[in-house]
């Protein structure tokens, strides 16, 4: 039951308004898919950009430094002038490596970002396509994500590398479960897998603190196993340059580190936008029960910039946890996960069961 | 029971016979859960501070800030044998700051002295190029005749440019100068020496002869 005042969200993928082209003009459809593609691309590369500068700019001051300041205003150009440096450098592999996996390893790392890019619902208008599984979609392809980073690691038939990707694999596959079911919790609540059905059942408030602190502690788990999956510090172990000099990526350069490198920052704020998207209302305005003059002036707010603003405040928070925590060690990284975090997720999803029967959970739908 | 056992083990007596045990205690390192999360949050605290006050960032924006640079007082970058304003060193020759060296960076050339008969100091020469700013020379002076000044634009492009020669003159130090109220006299007793006097040893001897743009490739340092 919606509450009165509360505008209805409809929500229209630019998949909906091709196949709505494709019974008539199917060279429309064509168009409008091939226009959405090239969006992605430009999209995949501004936010590289961005990112790029952005956590150089964040880490420094972090840390009491000024981060790039030579090239632009304030070093604003720097990520351009490093994108043309590196797309000019040398591409070298390895002579004993294995040329073909070598080259697919950075592709799939990138494609699999791209592809959860296309599901993120950005606003009610913005959403690629609205994939009837999502959630199992987002989860799926998270751990097809490693996958690019185990083949990039095995191809180059160095020690380092091989030893990076393998941490990478058995940290990936170890967190996955943790993210899954702090998912799950979410799932439950939202009775729906679908991305944008998660954010519209959200209109009311979000699961962060609807849930009775189930919510808020599955937040909490799915940072974390999001932090480790996308190899972030605490637990860039795959890449520890002080032990593996660089990890998976020891014997890459030019521009396929450069797609590794795309990958690392896009899925940055892949993991923003799916924490937004699960816990955070996605493009939802915030709501607070019945304030409705505050509730109709935060509708005036375009549900897009909601998403973007969001992202934001999580993309920071990713990086503040990046630039103030030290690395783990790899049996500590596999501690945490097998005897902290699981339990606490097999919990916390019992929990939430729980609080689902008893109907405990406020503002119920 | 050490910081991080889970496992305790023990002897017990059963029956009579005393049989060994392993205790087992798994919330015991979770119970120390919430202070590692108190340290984390007090990282980040730490590091949002930072954040926020961006006026204190120590990093300096170097060729802009050229005319305004300020250094730490003790910060080291350049040996110099002070002279006084009248252009007058201390240094006696002792040579006490060439053993003090870790390096041999120092060597003290003495002569005999024309009008006074004892050791003086003929040319005092550093060379910057194995030098690793110790201060160990400066402290070792008893006299006090040397200081470590901020000229730390230093490079050049040929390294025997890095063969100083520190004192500005050949000849007694200022306290029996001083002492000489003849000023022909004391001229007389003065050898001016440049700052590539000495030996070269890069180019069996020969002084580098600079270009009109090198001609001071350090910022003089005020004595
Ligand atoms: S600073 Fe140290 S290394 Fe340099 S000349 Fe003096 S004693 Fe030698
Ligand atoms: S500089 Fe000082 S220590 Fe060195 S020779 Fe001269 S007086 Fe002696």
């Amino acid at each position: 039951m919606m509450s009165v005042g509360q505008p209805a969200w409809e929500v229209v993928t630019v998949a909906d308004r091709a196949e709505y082209w494709l019974e008539s003009h199917w060279y429309f459809a064509v168009a409008y898919m091939i226009l959405a593609v090239l969006a992605v691309a430009a999209m995949v590369v501004a936010l590289g950009m961005g990112l790029i500068y952005g956590e150089r700019k964040i880490a420094a001051h972090f840390q009491c430094r000024m981060g790039p300041m030579r090239v632009g205003y304030h070093g604003i150009l720097q990520s351009i002038a490093d994108t043309i440096k590196l797309l000019l450098k040398e591409d070298i592999v390895p002579e004993r490596a294995d040329k073909v996996l070598h080259l697919v390893g950075p592709f799939l790392t990138l494609v699999v970002t791209i592809l959860i890019l296309g599901v993120l619902p950005y606003s009610p208008l913005l959403q690629l396509a609205d994939v009837s599984l999502g959630v199992l979609y987002l989860t799926a392809l998270s751990g097809l994500s490693v996958l690019g980073l185990l083949l990039g690691g095995w191809s180059s038939n160095n020690k380092w590398s091989l030893l990076g990707g393998m941490r990478a694999a058995a940290q990936v596959i170890s967190y996955e479960i943790t993210a899954t079911l702090a998912l799950l919790v979410v799932t439950m609540f939202a009775g729906t897998l679908t991305l944008s059905g998660i954010v519209q059942s959200q209109a009311q408030g979000w699961w962060v603190w609807r849930a009775h602190g189930v919510g808020l502690l599955s937040m909490g788990l799915f940072m974390i196993a999001a932090t480790a999956e996308i190899n972030r510090t605490p637990f860039d172990i795959p890449e520890g340059e002080s032990e593996l000099t660089g990890g998976f990526h020891t014997e890459y350069s030019g521009l396929r580190f450069a797609f590794f490198f795309l990958a690392e920052f896009i899925n940055m704020f892949v993991v923003a936008g799916i924490t937004v998207t699960l816990f955070l209302g996605g493009w939802m305005p915030l709501r607070i029960g019945n304030w409705e003059t505050f509730n109709n002036l935060m509708g005036l707010i375009p549900p897009s910039l909601w998403f973007l603003g969001k992202v934001v405040v999580m993309v920071f928070v990713l990086m503040w946890f990046r630039w103030t925590f030290p690395r783990m060690r790899v049996d500590q990284l596999m501690r945490l996960e097998w005897k902290f975090l699981l339990p606490i997720g097999f919990i916390n999803l019992f929990a939430a069961a729980v609080i689902i029967l008893c109907k405990w959970y406020f503002f119920p739908v | 029971m050490t910081e991080f056992q889970q496992i305790e083990r023990k002897q017990i007596t059963f029956g009579g016979k005393p049989v060994p045990v392993a205790v087992v205690h798994p919330l015991d390192r979770a119970s120390k859960a919430p202070s590692v999360l108190k340290g984390l949050v007090r990282g980040m605290r730490l590091t949002l501070g930072y954040f926020l006050r961006p006026w204190k960032v120590v990093t300096r924006q170097y060729p802009e800030n050229r005319q305004t640079l300020r250094f730490p007082q003790r910060y080291r970058a350049m040996l110099t044998m002070i002279h006084d304003s009248q252009g007058f060193h201390r240094c006696t020759a002792c040579k006490l700051c060439e053993k003090a060296c870790p390096n041999g960076s120092i060597r003290v050339i003495t002569q005999k002295g024309l009008l006074e008969g004892v050791n003086k100091l003929d040319q005092y020469i550093w060379r910057m190029d194995s030098c690793l700013l110790c201060n160990a020379c400066v402290q070792a002076c008893p006299f006090g005749a040397l200081k470590m000044t901020h000229s730390f634009e230093n490079a050049v492009y040929d390294r025997r440019l890095l063969v100083y020669n520190l004192n500005r003159y050949a000849g007694p130090p200022a306290k029996v100068l001083a002492a000489e109220p003849d000023t022909a006299k004391r001229r007389q007793m003065m050898e001016p020496r440049g700052r590539f006097d000495g030996p070269l040893p890069l180019n069996e001897g020969l002084k580098p002869v600079l270009a009109k743009t090198q001609e001071s490739p350090v910022r003089e340092t005020s004595a």
